[in-house]
């Protein structure tokens, strides 16, 4: 049947789609969450290194101002005088330069190439390319490293200014030329950069957590409607076309919600036309069967009607007639089990019990006639309010017994029970017949399956069952009963507020 | 008993009618709504049994027109629609019973029966008596295959109201309402097996066997082949 068909589809689709969802792929606001995050970090790290860079010149240009007035003062100190050099440097400005043992000066006069005048043999010579020199008058920075407190002692970095001088002017025939080289530890200088860094990126790094914070709420807000389309779409039964309720929510979501709703609209009319072609044709089907079985009826009360086999033939062609009314009857049953929006909070609630009352009752001359024995479980007592479609439930319980009367055998015993059973209500059909084998008891609820060639039956009873009971929220199941029979349980769940009628 | 039949199936309507003239009726018959419609008001009948699917005129809207003229006719919709709406829509048209085809004749018959007791009771064929057992209401005495049966008042209810629903099941808690309607006390459960144990006992031999309905009642069925 097709109606079972395009619930298979759509039931396959959800499957798929959450199949999809499940395997590995990120979730809509953690993926938001990486794009907005990852490239901010990578810009704060950027910034962070920028700003150590930045925080690290200003603190050399300190440095190089101070390195070079040294330089300049100490070069005043020195005279020449003659070929001779007098070097103007008293002791106390030696122990100014001296003075703090963490942030030394050092100091190094030497006359290019490489002889040493005054100062402090160890500061390194100035790094120049080949081919470059130093020019006159003009200070060189650079960086270099040595043992601060003497020899042997371990090599530090220093920042270093030299300072090439020429004494004695152009008139003196013999000018000298003086290197003066004024070194500082860096040791300042890096903790200084340091510094800045840390007052930067304490405040940065707590910036950075508390966007995170901000951002990932932002997200979960602005996708909360978003979870509640999903909430609405997963918790839905599978028979539910209804349109997707979104009373307030983003454009986006709306466009996709009306999306999914034309569909479910497409399906539920595809579904409704299907339902109304099943139920016309079988009407369709009703009249003239009811037409064949009145006619072989009466021709049946004809006085020329006596022959045997004539008698015979005409009662197979009722036989026939019935099944086929009974086939079309169970149709049009199932059609209308079939989903539609079966409402149970608006089922007023039904005594199981009383039902089955009425209708065991009902079929108790059939039984008769067919020489079974048919009753009610003595137990059943009190009512049992369930949820439900009376008329539906009715067509569960009469199709449970009609089963049981058709295939349990004439001399059987057909016991129809009610009752509570926690927080369900259980409603069996116990036939001390022969039963179902092990290997088709799950399959006996399939459409036109019958286990048996024995009945008259058109194999859609038990299908018709289960399809009610499911709508219905409850379970069916088939039971052995020793030494042979078969027990049909239906669970259903109790009606919420029974109210007695 | 004048009754019309609205069928537009020929081979349903010949067939229909020639089983309710077996049963007792004059049938009259209608092949169309507005034919139905017509007769209706041209002719008194007892009771109409219309189907829904008429050509012309349909039967709701010819229920409803003789409706306004003839509001105590028993009106029986013999229809192949059988939904809950269907049922609601004609019985608020004011139809006074409801059977879907295809239909067994015994069912219908006995519902048209019922139908007539109900709003014509000096008119309705009374059910076919049983042939071995007779009840005189009147003198609440009972002949077994012509011979009286001594019975007390509880087994005299009793067995009218199992006389009653021959074939049927009578619950316990209709016998016990029989019961306290004649003033008597309310029994239990018990009670009622002492007196159908001696109602079994009195009708021995008669040919009406009361079954035991295990978890329901009783049931009186009449032997075959008496």
């Amino acid at each position: 049947m097709s109606l079972a068909r395009w619930r298979q589809r759509l039931s396959g689709w959800r499957s798929r789609s959450r199949g999809r969802l499940g395997s590995g792929s990120l979730s809509l606001s953690r993926q938001l969450l990486w794009w907005v995050l990852l490239p901010q970090l990578v810009l704060w790290l950027a910034g962070g290194v920028a700003a150590y860079r930045f925080a690290a010149s200003y603190a050399n240009e300190a440095i190089d101002a101070s390195l070079s007035q040294a330089s300049r003062a100490l070069a005043r100190q020195l005279k020449p005088i003659g070929s001779g050099l007098l070097i103007d440097f008293p002791k106390a400005a030696q122990d100014v330069l001296e003075a703090d043992p963490a942030d030394r000066l050092l100091y190094m006069v030497s006359q290019p190439p490489g002889q040493f005048i005054l100062g402090n043999q160890a500061l390194p010579p100035p790094p120049l390319a080949q081919g470059a020199a130093l020019r006159i008058g003009q200070p060189y920075f650079y960086d270099g490293s040595m043992p601060l407190a003497g020899p042997g002692d371990a090599e530090q970095a220093v920042r270093v200014v030299a300072l090439l001088l020429r004494l004695g002017g152009e008139q003196q025939p013999e000018a000298q030329t003086l290197l003066v080289q004024v070194a500082r530890s860096s040791a300042n200088r890096e903790e200084l950069a340091r510094r800045i860094l840390v007052d930067m990126l304490l405040p940065l790094s707590s910036l950075i957590l508390l966007m995170t914070l901000i951002v990932w709420l932002g997200i979960r807000a602005g996708l909360a409607p978003l979870k509640r389309l999903r909430q609405q779409v997963e918790g839905r039964a599978p028979a539910d076309l209804a349109p997707l309720q979104l009373a307030s929510a983003p454009r986006e979501l709306l466009s996709l919600a009306g999306a999914i709703n034309t569909l479910l609209a497409e399906v539920q009319h595809s579904v409704e036309r299907q339902k109304r072609f099943i139920g016309d044709a079988a009407h369709q089907l009703r009249t003239p069967l009811a037409g064949l079985k009145s006619q072989t009826e009466l021709a049946l009360t004809l006085p020329s009607a006596s022959d045997p086999e004539l008698r015979a033939r005409l009662l197979r062609v009722h036989e026939s007639a019935t099944r086929s009314a009974h086939l079309v009857s169970q149709l049009l049953t199932l059609a209308r089990a079939e989903p539609g929006a079966l409402r149970l909070q608006d089922c007023p609630p039904v005594d199981l019990l009383a039902l089955a009352r009425q209708l065991t009752a009902e079929l108790v001359p059939r039984a008769l006639r067919a020489g079974l024995d048919l009753g009610m479980d003595e137990a059943a007592q009190t009512p049992v309010w369930v949820a439900g479609e009376a008329l539906l439930l009715r067509e569960v319980l009469s199709n449970l017994i009609d089963n049981a009367l058709r295939y349990a055998g004439a001399g059987a015993t057909v016991t129809v029970g009610v009752q509570r059973s926690g927080a369900q209500a259980c409603l069996s059909v116990e036939d001390s017949g022969p039963g179902i084998a092990a290997q088709d008891r799950a399959r006996v609820f399939g459409r036109f399956v019958r286990a048996t060639d024995a009945g008259s039956g058109c194999g859609l009873g038990l299908a018709i069952v289960k399809e009610i009971v499911e709508r219905h929220g409850g379970q069916v199941s088939l039971e052995p009963v020793l030494p042979h029979g078969l027990r049909v349980r239906v669970l259903l769940p109790l009606a919420g507020n029974p109210q007695p009628a | 008993m004048k009754l019309l039949l609205a069928e537009d199936d020929a081979i349903l309507s010949d067939a229909l009618t020639a089983q309710l003239q077996g049963a007792g009726y004059e049938v009259e018959h209608a092949p169309n709504g507005a034919v139905a419609d017509y007769l209706l008001h041209k002719q008194a009948f007892d009771i109409a049994v219309l189907d829904i699917g008429l050509p012309m005129l349909d039967g709701l809207a010819v229920l409803q027109h003789v409706r306004q003229t003839q509001p105590a006719l028993p009106v029986l919709l013999l229809t192949a629609r059988d939904a809950l709406d269907d049922r609601v829509a004609g019985l608020q048209a004011g139809a006074d019973d409801y059977v879907t085809k295809p239909f067994d004749l015994p069912e219908l018959l006995a519902r048209l029966q019922a139908l007539l007791r109900r709003t014509q009771p000096a008119l309705a064929p009374l059910p076919p008596p049983s042939r071995q057992l007779v009840l005189d209401a009147e003198r609440r005495c009972a002949l077994l295959c012509g011979e009286a049966l001594e019975l007390s008042g509880r087994e005299w209810e009793l067995l009218q109201l199992l006389l009653q629903q021959r074939g049927k099941v009578v619950t316990k808690e209709r016998i016990f309402q029989a019961w306290a309607s004649e003033g008597g006390e309310p029994g239990s459960g018990n009670t009622i097996e002492v007196y159908i144990h001696r109602l079994r006992r009195k009708l021995e031999g008669g040919g009406l066997v009361i079954r035991t309905v295990r978890g329901l009642g009783y049931l009186l069925e009449e032997e075959e082949g008496l």
